[in-house]
C-alpha cells in the first residue's frame, strides 16, 4: 500500500559493528565524499540514572570531561581541536551522554586518544569543579528564562511521579548547588567504562587501519563492573493532571503530554506517523485547523521522541491574539476524537509516510548526522531498529493509528500545563548617551 | 564531484549560465546522496523596506507559498508534502530565499513549484490578513526572550537612521500598515529574473536539468530595477548605553558597535581576530576562556565582527548572559579583552593557531548540498569567485600579527561602544535587589 522507494538499510549499509574484549562497541562506516571524519563516543548514562537529590550529575560530568586529565591538561582538549581546525561538543539527554569530534581526515586520530584517556582519567580538580559549577548554574538559569523550558519542566515533573524522566537533564538548582567533587567522581567511576560505551566513527578512512588504532587506544582499559540497572517503572496514570505556571509573558502557552511507549514498541511507529499527520507541514491537520482556519495559534506541534523507557507524546501550542487557551485545548482534543471516530484518510497516511521517509534520507548527508543516528539507536535499542524502521513505518495502518490514539491519547493519560501571565507588565527602559 | 583531497573541501565543478532573461543559474552535480537542494535568491530584503512599511520584504517572502495563479496554499503544501519534500520561503535584510529540498526523483516538481512561487504568487487578501496577525503574535512572543530584546535595542542604537536599525519583521505599527497592494507592488518591482540567482546542487545531470530550467522560467520578462538608496551608516564616536528591565534569572548583554561589509579588504584579518578574541573551537578564544572557563560567569559568551558582515556593514558584537550580580564584572571583562586586542599585538602562537583553525575547519562549510548551494550564492553576491574554495587558505595564511593589530585599531573601539543590558536591572543600570538576592 505504501510506495517507499528507499529501504532504510540504506542508512546502515556498510556499518561495521565490532566489540572489543573489554566490551566497547565500535561502529564504523566509511564515507569518502568529503575529507572529514566524525568520531563520537556514547555512554549509556543520562538523567534516567540519577537518584533523588543527585539530579544533574550526568550533565555536570559532561562539562567536567572538558576540564582535563593528567595527560590533557585543562584547555588542552579544546586547544588540540582548535589547532587541528576541528570542532567538538557534547550533549546529555535522559538516556545517554555523547561527545564528538569533527576533523579533517588527515588528522582525526587524536580524537581516539582523547576519548580513551578521559574515559578513565578525568582529573576532577576541586578548583575546576567549583568554577564549572558556576557555568552549569548559568546554563540552568538560561533555561529558566525560557517560557517553554519552564513549562515543560513542570509538565514532565507532573507527568512522571516516580520515573527519573521527571527531572530536568541539567538537574534541579539545589542539587547542582550541593553537588560535591567526590560524588561526581564516584558517579564517573560507576558509569564511564568501555563496557558501557559505544564508539562511532564515520567518514573518510580505511576501516582496517581505524580498527587497529581503536584497539591500540582502548584495549588497555579494563572492563568495569556492570553499572546498576535502572529499575524504576512509572505506574499507570489514572486521571488527568493539570497545572499552571505563572510567568511574565503576555503570550499564553499550552503543553499537553500523554504517556507513550518506549522505542521499538509496536505502537511507537503509529504514534510517529500520527505526529506527522497532526502537525508536520502546512497540509497537516492541526496546522490547517488551528493556524489557518481558527487562527488561534502561532504554531502547534506534536512530537513523539524515541526513548529507552516509556516516554511522552507532546502536543504544544502558542496562543495568538485574544484566543483563549481553553478553545485551543478543546480543538486539539476534538481533532484527536475525529481520528478515533473517522480514522485518518489513506491519502494522509501515505503523505505522512513519505514525509518520514524523505526526512530520514534528507537529514543524513553529513558524517555527524550519520554518527548521531547510529550512536543514538545503538544506545537506545540496537542498530537493527534502523534496518526495519522504514518498513515498520510503511506497515502502519489507519487502524493502528486509531488504536494508538485510543490507548494512549486519552484524558486519563494526560498532563496539561498552561503558562499564563503573572500579572506583571511590560519592561521599562532607560538609555544614556555620553562622550 | 571529484574524489576528496586531504584537508581541503572536495573540488566541485560549477556550471554557470545566464538565461536570456537575465536569470543567473549555478549548478553543481553531487551524486553522493539521492537528494537535490534548490535555492532561489532574490536580491532584495528588509534593507529596501520603506521606513513606514518596515517588515514588507519579510512578509512578502512568507506569503509566496500561500497561493499562486495556479494553486491554492493548500494545493502547494499538498504537492510538496505528498512526496516528502519541503519548500520554504524566508527573508533577511539582503535576500529573499525560496528553497526546496527533495529526493532526486522529485526534482522536476521542486523546480516547478520554485518557479511558480517566484513568478506567480497572488498574495490572497485572506492570507495577508492572517500573516499580519501572525507576525504581530510572533513579535509579542519574541519579547519574552531577553537575548532577542537586547539584540533589537542594540541595533536601534548602533544603526540609528540606517535601515538595519529595524528588526527584519518590522514593528507592530508598520506591519499593520502593509497592504496587499504593497506586496504586489514589491513583487512587481524586485521579483524579476535579472535580480535572481538560482543555485541547484545535488543528484542530477546538468544537460538534463538545464533545458528544464530554461522552460520553467521562459515566460519571465526582465526589467530594470531602481533600488532605494540610503546614506551609509556612521560608526558612533560616543558611548551609548541602554538598560531594559525584565524580571529574569540572568542579564543578557550586547556590547559593540558598527562593523564592516563582507567585501572589506581586511575581512580575513578580522576573521583571524574574531577567532582569537571570541570564536574558535570550544573555549579557546580569549573572551570565552576568560569569562566562561576561568571566571565561570556564563554558559554563553562570544564576540565577532565578521559574522554579520554583508552588503551593508554588520556589527561588532560581544555577548554574555550572566547572573545579575556579575553584571559589572562581565562588562569589565568584555571591555578589557577588546582593549587588550587593540593595544597589544596578539602572540605568534595565537596567530598560528587561529590560522590553523580557520583553514582546517573550512572543509565543514561544504559538506551538504544545501551548504554548497548557499556558498554559490555568496560567491556570486560578494564577488568571491568559485575558486574561493582553493584560494581561501592563501587569504588566511597571508595574515600577519601586524595585520591583526592594524585591523583591531581600525575596526574595534573599547570606549565608544553601545551597551544594551536586558534583565533585572533598573533604568540607571543598578541591579534590582529582589532579583539578585541569594
Amino acid at each position: 500500500m505504501s510506495s517507499l522507494v528507499i529501504p532504510s538499510a540504506f542508512a546502515t549499509e556498510d556499518v561495521r559493528r565490532t566489540v572489543l574484549d573489554n566490551g566497547l562497541v565500535v561502529l564504523t562506516r566509511e564515507v569518502h565524499t568529503s575529507p572529514i571524519v566524525t568520531a563520537m563516543i556514547w555512554y549509556r548514562v543520562g538523567s534516567r540514572n540519577e537518584e533523588l537529590g543527585h539530579t544533574g550529575k550526568s550533565h555536570f560530568l559532561e562539562h567536567m570531561l572538558f576540564k582535563g586529565t593528567d595527560r590533557f591538561k585543562k584547555g588542552q582538549i579544546d586547544l588540540i581541536t582548535h589547532r587541528n581546525g576541528g570542532g567538538n561538543n557534547a550533549f546529555t539527554s535522559h538516556d545517554f551522554t555523547a561527545y564528538y569530534f569533527n576533523f579533517a581526515s588527515d588528522r582525526w586520530d587524536v580524537a581516539l586518544e582523547i576519548e580513551a584517556d578521559r574515559m578513565v582519567n578525568c582529573a576532577f580538580e576541586l578548583d575546576e569543579f567549583e568554577a564549572e559549577k558556576k557555568v552549569v548554574i548559568e546554563e540552568l538559569k538560561t533555561g529558566l528564562d525560557s517560557p517553554w523550558g519552564l513549562l515543560l519542566q513542570d509538565v514532565e515533573a507532573a507527568a512522571f511521579k516516580i520515573h527519573p524522566y521527571r527531572n530536568p537533564i541539567v538537574g534541579w538548582l539545589q542539587d547542582v548547588e550541593r553537588a560535591t567533587v567526590e560524588q561526581q567522581q564516584a558517579y564517573y567511576r560507576k558509569y564511564y567504562q568501555p563496557n558501557n560505551a559505544i564508539l562511532v566513527i564515520v567518514g573518510d578512512f580505511d576501516t582496517g587501519q581505524v580498527l587497529n588504532s581503536v584497539a591500540h587506544a582502548f584495549r588497555p582499559i579494563p572492563a568495569g563492573p556492570a553499572p546498576p540497572p535502572m529499575l524504576l517503572r512509572e505506574p499507570e496514570q489514572l486521571g488527568e493532571r493539570r497545572l499552571v505556571v505563572r510567568w511574565r509573558s503576555k503570550v499564553p502557552r499550552l503543553a499537553i503530554a500523554y504517556h507513550a511507549p518506549e522505542i521499538g514498541h509496536a505502537a511507537s511507529y503509529a504514534l510517529q506517523v500520527l505526529a506527522v499527520i497532526l502537525t508536520e507541514g502546512k497540509a497537516s491537520r492541526l496546522y490547517q485547523r488551528m493556524v489557518e482556519q481558527e487562527q488561534s495559534v502561532t504554531f502547534v506541534s506534536a512530537e513523539y521522541g524515541e526513548a529507552k523507557d516509556p516516554t511522552l507524546f507532546h502536543i504544544r501550542a502558542e496562543a495568538r491574539g485574544t484566543h483563549s487557551i481553553e478553545g485551543i485545548e478543546s480543538s486539539i482534543y476534538d481533532e484527536l476524537e475525529r481520528i478515533v471516530s473517522n480514522n485518518v484518510t489513506p491519502h494522509e497516511l501515505e503523505r505522512a509516510k513519505h514525509q518520514i521517509e524523505a526526512h530520514f534520507i534528507l537529514s543524513r548527508e553529513r558524517t555527524l548526522d550519520q554518527a548521531l543516528l547510529f550512536g543514538q539507536i545503538e544506545t537506545l535499542y540496537g542498530l537493527d531498529y534502523i534496518d526495519s524502521y522504514l518498513q515498520r513505518i510503511g506497515a502502519v495502518t489507519s487502524e493502528d493509528i486509531e488504536h494508538a490514539c485510543t490507548r494512549y491519547l486519552h484524558e486519563n493519560n494526560r498532563t496539561v500545563g498552561r503558562l499564563l501571565n503573572d500579572g506583571s507588565g511590560q519592561e521599562s527602559e532607560e538609555e544614556g548617551e555620553t562622550g | 564531484m571529484k574524489p576528496a583531497e586531504l584537508g581541503v573541501p572536495r573540488a566541485f565543478d560549477v556550471h554557470s549560465h545566464v538565461l536570456d532573461n537575465g536569470l543567473k543559474v549555478l549548478l553543481v552535480e553531487n551524486p553522493s546522496v539521492p537528494t537535490v537542494s534548490l535555492n532561489a535568491s532574490v536580491l532584495t530584503g528588509a534593507r529596501h523596506d520603506p521606513e513606514a512599511k518596515a517588515g514588507l520584504a519579510l512578509m512578502a517572502s512568507r506569503l509566496l507559498d500561500e497561493g499562486t495563479e495556479n494553486r491554492t496554499s493548500l494545493e502547494i503544501a499538498e504537492a510538496i508534502e505528498s512526496v516528502g519534500g519541503a519548500i520554504e520561503s524566508d527573508g533577511s535584510f539582503e535576500r529573499i530565499i525560496v528553497s526546496a529540498g527533495v529526493l532526486n526523483k522529485d526534482t522536476d516538481l521542486g523546480l516547478e513549484l520554485l518557479a511558480e512561487l517566484l513568478m506567480r504568487p497572488i498574495f490572497p487578501q485572506e492570507f495577508v490578513d492572517k500573516e499580519k496577525e501572525r507576525t504581530l503574535a510572533e513579535i509579542a512572543s519574541a519579547k519574552d526572550r531577553p537575548q532577542v530584546v537586547a539584540g533589537w535595542a542594540f541595533n536601534e542604537l548602533v544603526y540609528q537612521d540606517h535601515p538595519l536599525h529595524r528588526p527584519a519583521h518590522g514593528y507592530p505599527d508598520t506591519v499593520e500598515r502593509i497592504t496587499r497592494a504593497d506586496l504586489l507592488d514589491f513583487h512587481r518591482r524586485y521579483f524579476v529574473p535579472n535580480n535572481v540567482i538560482l543555485s541547484i546542487v545535488g543528484d542530477f545531470q546538468v544537460p538534463v536539468l538545464l533545458p528544464k530550467i530554461e522552460r520553467a522560467f521562459a515566460g519571465w520578462p526582465n526589467q530594470a530595477i531602481a533600488f532605494p538608496t540610503y546614506p551609509k551608516p556612521v560608526r558612533q564616536t560616543n558611548k551609548r548605553e541602554k538598560y531594559i528591565n525584565m524580571p529574569a534569572q540572568q542579564v543578557n548583554m550586547y556590547l559593540g558597535h558598527l562593523g564592516v561589509t563582507r567585501t572589506n579588504p581586511d575581512y580575513y584579518a578580522l576573521q583571524v581576530l574574531d577567532t582569537i578574541l571570541g570564536g574558535g573551537a570550544g573555549f579557546t578564544a580569549r573572551i570565552p576562556q576568560r569569562l566562561r572557563d576561568d571566571l565561570g560567569l556564563a554558559y554563553t559568551t562570544f564576540a565577532s565582527i565578521t559574522m554579520t558582515a554583508g552588503l551593508d556593514p554588520g556589527r561588532f558584537i560581544s555577548f554574555i548572559g550572566t547572573s545579575p550580580e556579575n553584571m559589572k564584572l562581565a562588562i569589565e571583562g568584555l571591555v578589557n579583552e577588546i582593549r587588550r586586542i587593540i593595544e597589544e599585538p596578539v602572540t605568534i602562537e595565537e596567530l598560528r593557531d587561529a590560522k590553523d583553525y580557520l583553514t582546517g575547519s573550512f572543509v565543514f562549510a561544504f559538506e551538504s548540498s544545501a551548504q554548497i548551494s548557499r556558498f554559490l550564492v555568496h560567491a556570486e553576491i560578494y564577488g568571491l569567485g568559485f575558486d574561493y574554495v582553493q584560494k581561501y587558505p592563501d587569504y588566511i595564511h597571508a595574515i600577519t600579527v601586524k595585520d591583526v593589530s592594524r585591523a583591531a585599531k581600525l575596526y574595534l573601539d573599547s570606549e565608544n561602544y553601545t551597551l544594551v543590558v536586558v534583565g533585572p536591572v533598573a533604568g540607571n543600570g543598578n541591579v534590582s535587589t529582589q532579583e539578585s538576592a541569594k
